[in-house]
């Protein structure tokens, strides 16, 4: 059947992904255990603005052309301010818009003038005092956000779950949210693993994601949806071979999608700390770019297969399910369809009068097999 | 035999598109300013953003009424900067002030109460009506202070210049009993103060010329020699707008009218000048050192000793010392509370108060008790509130974060082409022709956005859009993969177009539908930048709608009319149309086989 990508551009079904699904359950579970284990162990590295605190920022290059150190800097804020030590003073960024970076905890309006002018006149940097941007954040700030980003979480659940249920039904509603916890908590595992400084930025993207993920996961349960009608009436496949199939159709869309969508977050990543350095778009495009990737993983291996176990415990789909084993087993003609599927109306429709047919034909197998074969001559024709 | 369903006529899809341009284009260039720039964010300009968190002591949800009114004090009190641009807008309970521009930290400070302070009033209130003659025609000019010097009632008598070597800042004690006549010294001239005409209220572009009324009234009214308070305190009107509001310095002396506009005091500094080194700093004769931040708690209450209502104050333990040595060494003067610049009530020392605690008493309604005890409370503002975030950022920061955005943008949108032409060959033109002209559509929309309710595009923002090319993208493969598979069942080109379209329709709806329930969430629930954020994720995912329906689908379709266009080879659809050929052939095969069976 050719080659990986050969069998991914035709999308027929040449992925077992649902058949195998124990295993991708065990590999997520063993990387949830890690992250949450990551999580209350090691907790996060969190940013000033839910510590509290006060950020400076300078141009790196003095008037003169010179490099400003990080040392004159601490060394001005001493003067500035005696008695209070800089968290931390860094060098970030790149050409022009490189900068020196004083985290320092948090100083009222008048420190941070008398602050701002000392750093102007010590280290005379490019553009002068005008140039030097400051950030005060108190400690609550960050408490706020993320109190705040919490609700969001809880309500988007709510009306997503809501939205899935009325449109799919309760069971993908399932899939799709077991899909999108997995992908938040992983997001955020990553996070506390690595030790990335968590900001609010870093909490919008966390959010968004949550719309990728699901995005992601609808597509595939449309088709998914879309393959298993009248899917009870006939013994062609289980539900679960008929949601691989699906999976497998849409599985370049899904890799299509995702790069396409990861590609415009590497560029902001690359911007975001190539050339700023620090600040919002490279906190966004982190957590977005961990938590894509993520997500298109989760909506393959983690939604479809939890939709199918969840449709398996459903006695009529266990019945089908043993009809399909049983006609298999005797069956000495064409098994599962090979290549791909037409799945429109007079397709299934056929189908369906088939699979009466071969029904009845149990009993007197040899005349009603024929009169299937008489009634299926016109629609092979129309199919065409 | 077509079904019916998705067949269209493409020419009316993309009219009405064209349509909508137009017309969103015609809004952007000929109505309100006509100027096609979106609105930048403070992280993108440069300026100062403060967000203020409404705290209330017990912890309840802080009225709606009392919130709307902090909101528009604290807006008198920016335009009082003289930024043009600057805004208060109401979040929930934040309130979020932005000044853009590089001169604009003193936002920092207009959502502190404490711009409360005590000063001593000097000499005896004047009554407010005495008539100052009015400036005329000097505001074209206000500069030119030699040219034209105010038509005071009194003529020069020019001598007494200003005895510079007076302990500054520190009034002679008997100043009001002065009869008021002597003009200034030519060199401080008042000439140009014009009474301070133009309300603040009109920030745009009168900037400077705020700046400057503000700095001339300080030069007068806040001057720390006597004979030109004096002066000032002849000239004030006090029927007009004061440019001192809330900028008064509370070391140098200052003239003002009450907050009923009757009476101009003359007021000591609040707190001892730098230049005055004489004065010991447990000297209470002038200065009472105490501001608002001093106060530890006001109510409005019976008057336990007659009629009407009496505030009761109490300092915090050092301010409590400080009132105490002040009403000691000052019985039977009166000490102005004065608010923002404003007296707010000027009552006379009856004796030492030394209990930390201070009993108001005048002829209150209950209402202007409770008004004075909050004011004394909480400044002018009905509720405290603490700094939740306050930034300033420089222009050169903003414009190096524009560019970056931009940059991170253009690099996304690039890798984004190369993949669609590359994997989708003609289609992945018609990808790019539509992402182009969502641009279109975004920037418009950024535009009128701004000018109608104010939409600032912020950096998180323009994140969001560099997001939304992901999902904007992504309905065009849903289409165009849902296409492959119908040229792949056996259909051409273009007998697989209404097909594909009528079934991806349903899922590009319903992944959008999940993608906006997403924005619109976060955007109703969520604080500051992630609104910013949240809106322009929702907004071109909407946007995202318009276009897949009204070009990506129409063009396709047109293409695939096209005997050229639809080429397997250029239409990336090859691939597909010969699978399709061997699946037509496999079908005929099994049918056969199925016969034999």
């Amino acid at each position: 059947m050719g080659n990986v990508f050969t069998r991914l551009y035709v999308g027929n079904g040449a992925f077992d992904i649902v058949g195998k699904r124990t295993r991708w359950y065990i590999i997520s579970g063993i990387i949830l255990l890690v992250c949450i284990g990551s999580m209350v162990f090691k907790q996060f590295n969190l940013g000033i603005d839910f510590e509290g605190g006060t950020k400076i920022s300078l141009p790196s290059v003095s008037q003169s052309g010179q490099v400003i150190s990080t040392k004159a800097v601490e060394d001005s804020y001493a003067k500035a301010l005696p008695g209070k030590k800089p968290n931390a003073v860094q060098a970030v960024g790149s050409g022009g818009s490189a900068t020196i970076q004083i985290k320092s905890p948090a100083l009222n309006v008048a420190e941070v003038a008398t602050l701002k002018t000392a750093l102007a006149q010590d280290t005379s940097p490019q553009g002068g005092q005008t140039a030097i941007s400051d950030s005060a954040v108190s400690a609550s700030w960050g408490g706020e956000i993320s109190g705040k980003a919490l609700w969001a979480l809880f309500w988007f659940f709510i009306a997503v779950t809501l939205f899935l249920a009325f449109y799919f039904e309760w069971r993908m509603a399932v899939g799709a949210l077991v899909a999108v916890f997995h992908d938040v908590i992983i997001t955020a595992g990553v996070y506390s693993l690595i030790g990335f400084e968590v900001t609010p930025a870093t909490v919008i993207g966390l959010l968004t994601i949550l719309g990728f993920s699901l995005y992601d996961t609808v597509v595939v349960f449309d088709k998914v949806k879309e393959n298993t009608r009248g899917l009870l009436g006939l013994t062609r496949r289980t539900y679960g071979e008929a949601a691989n199939l699906a999976l497998n159709q849409t599985l370049m869309r899904s890799i299509n999608t995702s790069l396409i969508a990861l590609l415009p977050v590497i560029g902001l990543l690359v911007v975001g700390v190539g050339i700023l350095g620090v600040g919002t778009l490279q906190d966004l495009a982190l957590v977005q770019l961990v938590g894509m990737f993520v997500g298109a993983l989760s909506s393959i291996f983690i939604a479809t297969p939890v939709l199918v176990d969840l449709k398996m415990r459903d006695p009529k789909y266990i019945a089908q399910a043993k009809r399909v084993a049983a006609r298999r087993a005797k069956a000495s003609g064409p098994q599962v369809a090979e290549g791909i599927e037409s799945v429109d109306e007079d397709a299934l429709a056929a189908d369906l009068r088939k699979e009466e047919a071969l029904a009845a034909a149990a009993s007197v197998p040899h005349r009603t097999a024929k009169a299937g074969d008489v009634r299926r001559r016109p629609t092979g024709k129309r199919q065409r | 035999m077509a079904p019916p369903a998705g067949q269209i006529r493409p020419a009316k899809y993309l009219a009405s598109f064209v349509l909508i341009v137009v017309a969103l284009y015609a809004l952007v260039f000929f109505t309100g300013n006509g100027s096609a720039k979106p609105k930048l964010g403070i992280d993108l300009q440069g300026g100062t953003i403060v967000t203020l968190t409404a705290r209330q002591e017990d912890g309840k949800q802080p009225s709606e009424d009392s919130l709307n009114r902090a909101r528009d004090l604290i807006e008198v009190r920016v335009n009082g900067l003289g930024v043009s641009g600057a805004e208060v807008v109401r979040d929930g309970n934040n309130l979020t002030i932005t000044v853009p521009g590089a001169d604009s930290e003193g936002a920092k400070g207009l959502g502190q109460t404490a711009r409360l302070a005590f000063r001593k009033v000097i000499g005896q209130p004047v009554p407010a009506g005495t008539p100052v003659q009015p400036q005329t025609s000097s505001s074209t000019a206000p500069s030119s202070g030699a040219s034209t010097p105010p038509s005071t009632p009194q003529s020069q008598s020019a001598g007494t210049p200003s005895s510079s070597n007076a302990p500054q800042g520190r009034p002679a004690p008997n100043l009001a009993a002065q009869p008021s006549s002597t003009p200034p010294s030519s060199s401080t001239a008042p000439s140009s103060s014009s009474a301070p005409t133009s309300t603040p209220s009109a920030p745009s572009n009168v900037d400077p010329k705020v700046a400057k009324e503000i700095q001339e009234a300080k030069a007068l009214r806040q001057a720390t020699d006597p004979q030109i308070l004096q002066q000032a305190a002849l000239l004030l009107d006090c029927s007009k707008a004061d440019p001192l509001r809330g900028n008064d310095d509370l070391d140098k002396p200052l003239v003002t009218c009450d907050e009923k506009g009757e009476f101009k005091y003359t007021l000591a500094p609040a707190v001892q000048p730098k230049e005055d080194t004489q004065t010991k700093a447990d000297d209470y004769t002038n200065y009472t050192r105490l501001t608002g931040e001093d106060i530890d708690n006001a109510a409005a209450n019976n008057n336990p000793n007659g009629t009407g209502y009496v505030v009761n104050l109490s300092f915090k333990s050092d301010g409590g010392s400080k009132w105490a040595k002040f009403t000691s060494a000052n019985v039977q003067q009166a000490v102005a509370v004065v608010l923002d610049g404003e007296v707010m009530s000027a009552p006379t020392i009856q004796s030492a108060i030394t209990g930390g605690s201070t009993e108001i008493s005048g002829k209150f309604t209950l209402k202007e008790a409770t008004n004075l005890a909050n004011t004394l409370k909480y400044g002018a503002l009905p509720l405290s509130f603490d700094s939740s975030e306050a930034q300033t950022i420089s222009p050169t920061l903003g414009l190096q974060s524009l560019k970056a955005g931009l940059i991170a943008g253009g690099i996304g949108l690039a890798l984004v082409f190369v993949y669609c032409m590359f994997y989708y060959r003609l289609l992945g033109l018609l990808t790019i022709l539509s992402l182009g002209l969502s641009a279109v559509i975004i920037y418009a929309v950024l535009v009128l956005l701004g000018r109608w309710i104010g939409f600032t595009l912020d950096l998180a923002g323009i994140a969001g859009f560099i997001v939304a090319i992901g999902i904007t993208a992504d309905s065009f493969i849903v289409f165009f993969e849902r296409l492959k598979d119908e040229v792949r069942e056996g259909r051409t080109f273009r007998s697989a177009v209404p097909r594909a379209w009528v079934r991806s329709r349903r899922t590009i709806l319903s992944a959008d539908a999940v993608s906006f329930i997403a924005a619109a969430v976060l955007y109703v629930i969520a604080v500051g930048q992630v609104k910013g954020f949240a809106f322009t994720l929702g907004m071109s995912t909407v946007l995202d709608l318009v276009v897949v329906f009204l070009v990506t689908h129409p063009l396709v379709a047109m293409a695939s009319k096209s005997k050229f266009l639809s080429n397997p080879n250029l239409s990336g659809l090859g691939g597909a149309a010969r699978e399709g050929a061997a699946h037509r052939a496999a079908v005929t095969g099994k049918t056969a086989a199925v016969k034999e069976a």
